[in-house]
């Protein structure tokens, strides 16, 4: 039965952190296919909202495989995970916004830009038909 | 199960291989940032994994510092590209 337990921990080990990975490699393969650096943005967040979260959960696995139960990794595992979904979704809004100040070019379809419109100038229809 | 480790690694490796290209090809400045970004949290991946395979638990404490104040980096960045405007 435990050894059974454990063949189950360790294939889910594996699928955490291979998987983990391949997220992180999709994106980065993901920013040739993005047209400008607001698409290259969104692709970003699987990476570091999922990817990196998966690979630091199978590593608390394998380590509570490896050496037993402790509080103390639990904990830190656990700020690690929400730091990383709640800080990277964080920068990639200050990104964003410094991205459009910046002058970069943007995908002329991208709708609402209210960075660029005089206040009370009404509001944007959002794009709807992405063709 | 260091099999495992070893192809995280490689997948990890080949991940921070496309970056930098795609950092050298960008065609602009905020794009060569999202880029970094990335490549940065690989890094913090393959902190977790070099501590895995030593079997050392401070490599999770790097990884915590990393990704709690890897909101400084970016911002930073941020601010370069608006030459210090908000």
């Amino acid at each position: 039965m435990i050894a059974v337990l454990d063949v189950a921990l360790m294939v889910l080990i594996a699928v955490l952190l291979v998987g983990g990975a391949f997220w992180m490699l999709t994106a980065a393969l993901s920013m040739f296919h993005a047209r400008d650096s607001l698409s290259r943005i969104n692709v970003l967040s699987p990476a570091t909202g999922l990817g990196l979260p998966m690979i630091v959960v199978g590593a608390f696995l394998e380590h509570l495989r490896v050496d037993g139960f402790a509080t103390g990794l639990l904990l830190k595992t656990v700020i690690t995970v929400l730091a990383l979904v709640i800080v990277s979704s964080v920068a990639s809004n200050v990104l964003a916004r410094a991205a459009y100040l910046s002058g970069a070019p943007v995908d002329p379809r991208t709708a609402p830009q209210d960075l660029e419109r005089a206040p009370g100038e009404g509001e944007q229809v959002p794009h709807r038909d992405d063709h | 199960m260091s099999v495992v480790i070893w192809v995280t690694v490689g997948l990890l490796g080949a991940t921070i291989l496309v970056g930098l290209f795609r950092v050298a090809t960008a065609p602009d400045a905020a794009s060569r940032a999202v880029v970094g970004d990335l490549v940065f949290f690989c890094g913090v991946g393959l902190i977790v994994l070099v501590g895995l395979l030593n079997a050392s638990a401070a490599a999770v404490d790097a990884a915590l510092i990393a990704s709690v104040l890897g909101i400084l980096a970016t911002v930073a960045l941020a601010r370069i590209l608006t030459r210090g405007r908000r």
